[in-house]
């Protein structure tokens, strides 16, 4: 299921979705565009206060947050959320971001969202999105202070100076090549290459 | 150095996209680009409603509601992109970048109202209607912001 196939089917009558928005337009223009999607069920928060007393009580099956409400107070919500220990804290979360600066980026990063989503937003990109969230296959990590999806996608190995946390960080340099590289030729024998789709 | 538990949750979404019936990609998009339109007055009234409000704010020399001030502006900046006044958006964001580097201090009070001069311009039904005029007011809205930037002493002064 992708979005470029426009024939592709999706499902999302039995989704709820919660929407946490500052600007009453947005809140109204993204709900509208969920059920546009075919969302029925969209519980909208234009506070931070109402959005935490839902969160404590029931769950959803994403959230979708613009972090500068009340301030920048929708990153510390997502964090609280990841903390929280309920039902609702590995709820998949979409920050949709305005203005924003590259630490603002870290913020929502560290915050423990899933994905951040530029504003203006565009039906396609936000379903896509959706779409992303729902078959995002990186593992949730809990080191105390971080709570939420891994943040090493690139796969670059631990931090430097750091032996790393995972059984298979490799523990001590790598020697040198005891082999000669092999050619794109070699490599494409041994490993079909796959047309990658999003 | 706390020990890294990793872990998979059950993502419910994931599982309801699946179910049968729903509809098409291509139906969703084309009827979440129809609430957009169908929502296009009320946007270009709310916009309007910003645009006056930084323009009042901004009458004071002394300015000193920058946040309030970087808050509307990014929400036209989002809002005008929504229903693709693309200049309208660009300049909205613009400000956004001023007012955000602007500090503590503040942005230069002219240079807000060039911005929001800029903006009234491009609500303007000729500028509507004309993508040449939205190029030109744009072009000229850089000019003066350059300018601006190179005179910031004399402002201060």
């Amino acid at each position: 299921m992708a979005t470029n196939d426009p024939d592709a089917h999706i499902n999302l009558s039995k989704a709820r979705i919660m929407l946490v928005d500052g600007s009453q337009h947005s809140l109204e223009v993204t709900a509208q565009i969920l059920k546009g999607f075919g969302v029925l069920t969209v519980h909208r928060f234009d506070n931070i206060l109402e959005t935490q007393k839902f969160l404590k009580q029931r769950t959803a099956d994403l959230l979708v947050i613009d972090p500068s409400i009340e301030g920048g107070a929708g990153y510390d919500c997502v964090s609280e959320l990841r903390h929280s220990g309920g039902p609702a804290a590995t709820m998949p979360v979409l920050l949709v971001c305005g203005h924003v600066h590259k630490a603002d980026v870290m913020r929502a990063r560290d915050s423990g969202a899933n994905f951040v989503v530029a504003k203006p937003l565009a039906p396609a990109v936000l379903l896509q999105r959706l779409l992303w969230v729902a078959r995002d296959k990186r593992p949730f990590v809990d080191c105390g202070d971080y709570i939420g999806p891994d943040r090493r996608f690139k796969f670059e190995g631990p931090p430097a100076g750091s032996e790393g946390r995972r059984a298979e960080d490799l523990k001590s340099p790598l020697g040198n090549a005891v082999e000669p590289n092999l050619s794109q030729d070699e490599v494409d024998a041994m490993i079909k290459p796959q047309r990658v789709m999003i | 150095m706390n020990k890294a538990r990793f872990f998979f949750p059950d993502v419910r979404l994931k599982r309801l996209l699946r179910e049968p019936g729903g509809i098409t990609v291509g139906e969703a998009l084309v009827r979440a680009d129809d609430a957009i339109d169908g929502m296009r007055d009320a946007f270009l009234q709310s916009i309007d409603q910003k645009i006056a409000e930084i323009g009042a704010l901004g009458q004071d020399d002394a300015f000193s509601a920058t946040g309030r001030c970087y808050t509307l502006s990014n929400e036209i900046y989002a809002e005008a992109g929504m229903i693709k006044l693309i200049e309208l958006s660009d300049v909205a964001h613009n400000l956004c970048d001023l007012l955000s580097a602007g500090g503590k201090q503040g942005a230069s009070a002219k240079a807000i109202r060039v911005h929001v001069d800029a903006m009234r311009a491009l609500r303007s039904p000729a500028a509507s209607a004309s993508g040449e005029l939205r190029r030109a007011v744009l072009s000229e809205l850089h000019r003066l912001t350059a300018h601006l930037a190179t005179h910031a002493h004399d402002d201060v002064a």
